[in-house]
């Protein structure tokens, strides 16, 4: 999976970071960028006063001059990126925050890569299989789940998915009748 | 050019039975479709389909802002998973 110790080192490095978003395009003329931040809430970012910046396999901290949050449209000013050259140099890179900025959630909220490894429990069917990972399909996320050494996808509704019980590391689900079989028998 | 108001919404007619057959009976067991193009009626609400979308079915849970949209919307044909990082994200 790694090529080299030092991956192995980066990729360790990375698990206390989480991904914010990325610099989409310079905005103006004095170094401003547009920033796209993948977050369920952008407003709770708008007193950063740094941010790390992914440049190649480092992530490199960058201080924040000014930081403006609008509905579709998040502009930074980075210290010393005062021109339009230094700024499209920044394009396209992934910016990320520490593990501990990440907002508090209250008890039955959990964020996506938390759940990732736990075990689903149906009401009815019990113990299944394990949590693979989530997947944003647009309109609505669908829970991934190895169940019999098959990939079985969970609609990630309150419906469907009630309840996540982080300390037993269990994904409570009430799952329609016949969605395994569709798995299954496919 | 948008579909004439005088015929009324394209609903796959055996979809359309299964639905009803279930809203009549209580049930509300996945209904498996290929019919990407037929229209969200508000009977639908409640009630999952497994949209195929070419390669496998996508489990669609239908509510009521899906009502007016096509079932096909809900399945995307083109999936990159893109890459698994923690994010700000899934807050439910």
């Amino acid at each position: 999976m790694f090529s080299s110790l030092y991956d192995f080192f980066l990729y360790m490095a990375k698990q206390e970071y989480f991904e914010l978003g990325a610099i989409a395009k310079p905005h103006g003329i004095k170094g401003a960028l547009h920033a796209f931040l993948d977050v369920d809430d952008p407003y709770e970012y708008d007193e950063l006063t740094s941010v790390f910046v992914q440049e190649g396999h480092d992530l490199v901290p960058y201080f924040i001059d000014d930081i403006q949050i609008k509905p579709n449209l998040n502009l930074i000013q980075f210290e010393g990126i005062d021109s339009v050259d230094k700024a499209k140099e920044l394009v396209g890179k992934k910016l990320f925050l520490p593990m501990s900025f990440l907002p508090k959630l209250k008890e039955n909220q959990f964020y996506f890569h938390e759940v990732i490894g736990y075990q689903v429990e149906d009401v009815n069917l019990g113990l299944l299989g394990l949590v693979k990972e989530i997947v944003s399909l647009g309109a609505q996320d669908v829970l991934v789940m190895m169940y019999k050494e098959r990939e079985v996808l969970i609609p990630l509704t309150d419906e469907i998915v009630p309840k996540v019980n982080k300390k037993d590391k269990i994904v409570n689900t009430v799952l329609p009748e016949g969605l395994l079989d569709i798995y299954l028998n496919d | 050019m948008a579909r004439s108001l005088k015929k009324g919404p394209y609903i796959d007619y055996r979809l359309d039975i299964k639905v009803q057959a279930m809203n009549d009976s209580g049930k509300k067991s996945v209904i498996k479709t290929w019919s990407r193009r037929s229209m969200i009626s508000p009977d639908f609400i409640g009630h999952t389909f497994a949209v195929h979308n070419g390669n496998k079915f996508i489990p669609v849970y239908v509510t009521e802002n899906m009502v007016g949209h096509k079932l096909g919307e809900f399945s995307p044909t083109r999936n990159f998973r893109g890459h698994i990082a923690k994010k700000d994200k899934g807050k439910k």
